[in-house]
C-alpha cells in the first residue's frame, strides 16, 4: 500500500476521534445533562448510532475537495492533493482537540474546510479558494444556528400547546411524545429510502419509509409509555414521560450527526485513496463502504474514550435542564441536520444544537442561559476557519518542502 | 471548562423561593406572637417577636446572595429587573414584620381595650394571609415558566394574585376602622396606648401592602 495512503488513514481516524471526542459529546451532552440517559448509556448509544449513520447514512460519493471549496481543476499535481488533504486532516484534528481541551463546541465540518483552504491558498494563492462557496460557510454560521433557534422555538410552543395547556397534562404528553417520536422516524426512514435504498422519488420515501415507520414507532412508543407510579404533580409526570422519550431523541442526534459529519473525517481518505488506485481524479470520487466504516468506529471510539468524560462533566453539572426541554432540541437539532445534510447545505451539528438552546430560550422555556458563554461559542466559531486554516498551511509547507 | 455547564445558568427562582420561604416563617412567626400578645402572654411574645427579627436578617442575607448572583449577562425567561424588584418588595415583607414585632416589643400589652384587641388581631391575621399569598404566587410563577407560559398556568397564577388585592383592600378598610375606633376612644386611651395602637395596625397593613407589590411584579413577569 502507498505510504501516503497509510498515514491519510491513521489521520483519517484521528480525524474521526475527535470528531467523536468534541462534536459527538456535544451533540448527546444535553441529553445526559437532562438526566434522560447516564454517561456510560450515552456512550452505548453513541457508540452504535454514530456508526450506524456514518455507514448507511454517510454520503457514498464524496467531493475531492469538501463543499467544493477548492477549484480542483487548478490542482494538475495528484501529490499535492495527498499532501493537502494529510495538512488538511492534520489541522482540522489539532484545531479540534484544541478546542475539546476548552470545551468549546466547534464545527468539524468548518475545522476540516478551513484546513483546506489553507493548503489551497498556499500552493495557489486566493484566487483557487471558491469564495462564492466559502461565503455559503460563512453564511451557515448565522443560519445553521437561526434555523435550529426557530425549530425549536416551533416545536416548543407546539409542545407547550398541545402538553401544558390541555386539562390532563399527562395524558395529553403519554399521546403526544410517541407522536414527536414517530414524526423523527418518518424522517429517519425516508433516510433509509434514500441513502440506504439510493430511491430518488422523495414522494415515495415519505409514503412508503417514512409514514409506515413513523406510525409503527408511534403505535409501539405509545404501548410502552405507561406510568404506574402515583402522580401528585402533572409537571413531574409529563418529565417523566419526556425522560423515556428523550432516549430515543438522543439516539436520532446520533444518527443524524454520524450521517452528516463522517464526511469531514473520510472526504480526504477517499480523495487520497482515489489518488493511489485510480490517479488524479476529478470532482467526486467513490467512497468505498470500508472508508465509511473506518470512519464511524473513529467516532466511536471518540465517543467511548474521551467524549465519556466531556458527557460526565455535563451530567453532573447541567441541572437546570428538564426533560421536555432536552427533547426539544434533540428534535429540532437532528431534524435540522439530517434535512440539510440531504439538501447538501453546509450545517454544523453543533452550531444547530446551540442554536435550538437558543431558541427554547427565546420562547422563555429556559429558566437562565448565560449570555457570556454564548458570546465565547460563536467566537470560537468565527476563528475555527482562519485557525485550520493556518495550522494546515504551516503543515502543507512542510509536507511540500520534506515530500 | 466544558461550556454546556456554563451554558445553562442556575435558575433565579430556586433562591427566590427559598427567600420567600424564609419570608413566610417570618410573617407565621409574627402570627404567632401577635397570638401570644393578644392572650397577655408577654413572655412568649417577646420570644416569637426576637425570632422575627432573626428570620428577617436570614432573609437578607439571601437577598444580597440573589442579587450578586443575578448576573446583567443572564438571558432569562422574564426581564431580570422584575426578578430584582419582585426580591426587593418580598424582602419588605419581611421587613414590615419586624417592624410590627419591634412595636409590640417596646411596650408591655394589657392597657389595650379588647375590641381594639380584636381588631387588630383580625388585621394581622388577614394581613399575614397577604403575605403568604405571595409564596403561593412565586412557586405558581416557577410553574408558569415550567409550563412554557401555558395560559391555564397563568390563569392560576392571576387568581392568586387577585386574592392577594382582596385581601389588601380589605385590610384597607380594617385600618380606616381602627383608626376611627382609636380617635373615638381618644379619651379613655393614653397617649402612649393610642400611639402604640396606630402603629401596630401601620406596620401590619404594610405587610398586605408590600405583599400587593410583590404581587404586581409577578403580574409584569407575566406579561413581558
Amino acid at each position: 500500500m502507498d505510504p501516503w495512503l497509510l498515514v491519510t488513514i491513521i489521520l483519517g481516524f484521528a480525524m474521526a476521534w475527535a470528531i467523536g471526542a468534541n462534536d459527538a459529546a456535544n451533540s448527546m451532552s444535553t441529553a445526559v445533562g437532562a438526566g434522560a440517559i447516564t454517561p456510560k448509556q450515552a456512550v452505548i448509544i453513541a457508540g452504535i448510532l454514530e456508526f450506524t449513520g456514518a455507514y448507511f447514512f454517510g454520503k457514498s460519493v464524496t467531493e475531492t475537495i469538501r463543499k467544493g471549496i477548492l477549484d480542483p481543476t487548478k490542482i494538475t499535481d495528484p501529490n499535492v492533493l495527498v499532501y493537502g488533504s494529510i495538512a488538511a486532516l492534520l489541522a482540522a484534528t489539532l484545531w479540534l482537540l484544541i478546542a475539546t481541551k476548552f470545551g468549546m463546541p466547534v464545527s468539524t465540518t468548518h475545522s476540516i474546510i478551513g484546513g483546506i483552504a489553507g493548503y489551497g491558498i498556499v500552493y495557489a494563492g486566493t484566487a483557487i479558494v471558491n469564495w462564492g462557496k466559502m461565503g455559503q460557510v460563512v453564511l451557515s454560521w448565522i443560519l445553521s444556528p437561526v434555523i435550529g433557534g426557530i425549530m425549536a422555538y416551533l416545536i416548543f410552543k407546539a409542545l407547550t400547546k398541545s402538553i401544558f395547556e390541555r386539562k390532563n397534562p399527562v395524558r395529553s404528553a403519554r399521546l403526544w411524545s410517541p407522536f414527536w417520536i414517530g414524526l423523527a422516524f418518518v424522517v429517519i426512514g425516508t433516510m433509509f429510502y434514500i441513502k440506504v435504498l439510493h430511491g430518488k422519488n422523495l414522494g415515495t420515501g415519505v409514503l412508503m419509509y417514512g409514514i409506515p415507520a413513523g406510525v409503527a414507532v408511534f403505535l409501539i412508543t405509545y404501548l410502552l409509555i405507561r406510568l404506574r407510579f402515583p402522580i401528585s404533580d402533572p409537571f413531574i409526570g409529563v418529565e417523566t414521560i419526556f425522560r423515556k422519550a428523550q432516549v430515543v431523541t438522543s439516539g436520532y442526534v446520533a444518527l443524524a450527526h454520524g450521517a452528516n459529519d463522517v464526511a469531514n473525517a473520510i472526504g480526504p481518505v477517499a480523495a487520497v485513496y482515489a489518488v493511489a488506485t485510480m490517479g488524479l481524479t476529478g470532482m467526486k470520487v467513490p467512497v468505498p463502504r470500508w472508508i465509511l466504516a473506518l470512519g464511524g468506529l473513529g467516532i466511536a471510539v471518540g465517543v467511548a474514550t474521551y467524549g465519556y468524560k466531556v458527557m460526565e462533566t455535563v451530567g453532573k453539572k447541567i441541572t437546570e435542564l428538564t426533560n421536555t426541554r432536552g427533547f426539544t432540541i434533540d428534535f429540532s437539532a437532528a431534524t435540522v441536520v439530517l434535512a440539510a445534510s440531504w439538501l447538501g447545505l453546509p450545517v454544523s451539528t453543533t452550531h444547530v444544537v446551540v442554536g435550538a438552546v437558543m431558541g427554547i430560550g427565546l420562547a422563555r422555556g429556559v429558566k437562565a442561559i448565560n449570555r457570556d458563554i454564548v458570546r465565547d461559542i460563536v467566537i470560537s466559531w468565527f476563528i475555527t476557519v482562519p485557525v485550520a486554516g493556518l495550522i494546515s498551511a504551516a503543515i502543507f509547507k512542510i509536507l511540500m518542502m520534506v515530500g | 471548562m466544558q461550556v454546556w455547564t456554563k451554558l445553562f445558568a442556575k435558575s433565579p427562582f430556586k433562591p427566590l423561593i427559598k427567600h420567600s420561604e424564609v419570608v413566610l416563617e417570618t410573617v407565621e412567626t409574627l402570627e404567632k406572637a401577635l397570638r401570644a400578645w393578644e392572650r397577655g402572654d408577654y413572655e412568649e411574645m417577646r420570644r416569637l417577636a426576637i425570632e422575627v427579627d432573626r428570620l428577617e436578617d436570614v432573609a437578607d442575607r439571601i437577598k444580597a446572595e440573589i442579587r450578586d448572583s443575578l448576573s446583567s449577562k443572564l438571558m432569562m425567561a422574564v426581564a431580570r429587573e422584575d426578578v430584582l424588584i419582585y426580591l426587593h418588595m418580598q424582602d419588605k415583607v419581611a421587613d414590615a414584620a419586624e417592624d410590627t414585632a419591634k412595636w409590640l416589643l417596646v411596650k408591655k400589652p394589657g392597657t389595650v381595650p379588647k375590641e381594639v384587641r380584636e381588631l387588630i388581631i383580625q388585621m394581622g391575621v388577614e394581613s399575614i394571609k397577604a403575605a403568604k399569598l405571595v409564596h403561593e404566587a412565586i412557586v405558581q410563577m416557577d410553574r408558569v415558566i415550567e409550563s412554557g407560559f401555558s395560559e391555564k398556568e397563568i390563569e392560576k397564577e392571576y387568581e392568586i394574585i387577585h386574592e392577594i388585592e382582596g385581601v389588601e383592600n380589605e385590610i384597607d378598610g380594617l385600618d380606616t376602622e381602627l383608626m376611627q375606633r382609636v380617635f373615638e376612644m381618644a379619651d379613655e386611651l393614653s397617649w402612649g396606648d393610642g400611639f402604640y395602637i396606630l402603629n401596630v395596625a401601620r406596620t401590619l397593613s404594610n405587610i398586605s401592602d408590600k405583599a400587593k407589590d410583590a404581587a404586581e411584579r409577578i403580574r409584569l413577569m407575566m406579561n413581558r
